[in-house]
């Protein structure tokens, strides 16, 4: 698998909202308050107002996650990004991970699949692209190191 | 990225079913009638299913594909994937992804992969790692 880095984007959020028990596990969302991105090829800011990630903890402990957010170019570009991931590890770290504390991201499985829509021009190269991205959760919110399937 | 080789799929196809310009881009369906996987952890056959392609105005096709793999020792796996793919730049790549109660494959479950998708004669050819 060849890969180049697309970007790193760190998003901050704030206090997850519990939904509960529904029929496919235990669903929270998480609204995104902003953040930033920045790659070779782009950089810019993550917009607030559409921006959360609705997470979904299903039987098996593994924790589902589907994130939109919109981004914003530095040249005033405006990218959908949408993204599907999985987060599981061992109970103690899963643990620390939700007490807010400081984890190594190598002791928990927390990777996504990225997939983003423009019609900025610079930016067309991001419809047609198959990203992968590595998660690394932070008290403040996760950091994303994605990267482009080549 | 760190991946390691999860199987190689290859499927086979029937006729289109063409439906159409729909409001999305001109819509075929590739309907599936067999093929195999194999790889180190699980190998079998292809029971069936479709691919939904989507082409855009660009000339790039987007792929929407659900199918049942049946493993050698006769575990069900659902399998699906959205992907691109984009002749005109020799780029075809999938974000696979499993379901399955199988306990011995209960790992699929819990697994992001992705595929590079070869376009052959009798069908196309994916080669699918796990995200490490």
């Amino acid at each position: 698998m060849n890969t180049r880095l697309l970007m790193i984007l760190r998003v901050t959020v704030a206090t997850p909202r519990s939904i509960g028990a529904v029929p496919h596990g235990t669903r929270r969302t998480v609204p995104i308050t902003g953040g930033d991105f920045e790659g070779p090829r782009l950089r810019g800011s993550v917009l607030p107002g559409a921006s959360a990630d609705w997470l979904l903890l299903r039987a098996d402990g593994v924790l589902e996650l589907d994130l939109r957010a919109t981004l914003r170019t530095d040249d005033g570009g405006l990218i959908a990004m949408r993204s599907f991931g999985l987060r599981h590890g061992p109970p103690e770290v899963i643990e620390a991970l939700a007490r807010g504390e400081a984890v190594d991201p190598a002791a928990y499985y927390f990777r996504t699949t990225p997939r983003f829509e423009t019609s900025h021009p610079a930016c067309a190269f991001l419809n047609h692209l198959i990203t992968v991205a590595t998660g690394d959760r932070r008290a403040e919110g996760p950091i994303y190191t994605i990267h482009e399937l080549l | 990225m760190n991946a390691r080789p999860l199987m190689r799929l290859r499927l086979t196809t029937a006729a289109t079913e063409a439906i159409g310009p729909t409001p999305h881009g001109m819509l075929s369906i590739f309907p599936i009638t067999g093929g195999s996987f194999e790889g180190e952890r699980l190998r079998g056959i292809v029971l069936g299913g479709a691919d939904w392609v989507t082409a855009g105005a660009d000339g790039t096709f987007e792929l929407d594909l659900r199918v049942t793999l049946e493993t050698d020792d006769s575990a069900l796996i659902h399998m699906t994937f959205t992907g691109v793919r984009d002749d005109a730049n020799h780029y075809f790549r999938t974000l696979p992804r499993f379901e399955t109660a199988a306990p011995k494959y209960a790992f699929l479950n819990r697994l992001l992969a992705v595929g590079i998708g070869e376009g052959h004669r009798d069908g196309p050819v994916h080669t699918i790692e796990e995200i490490l």
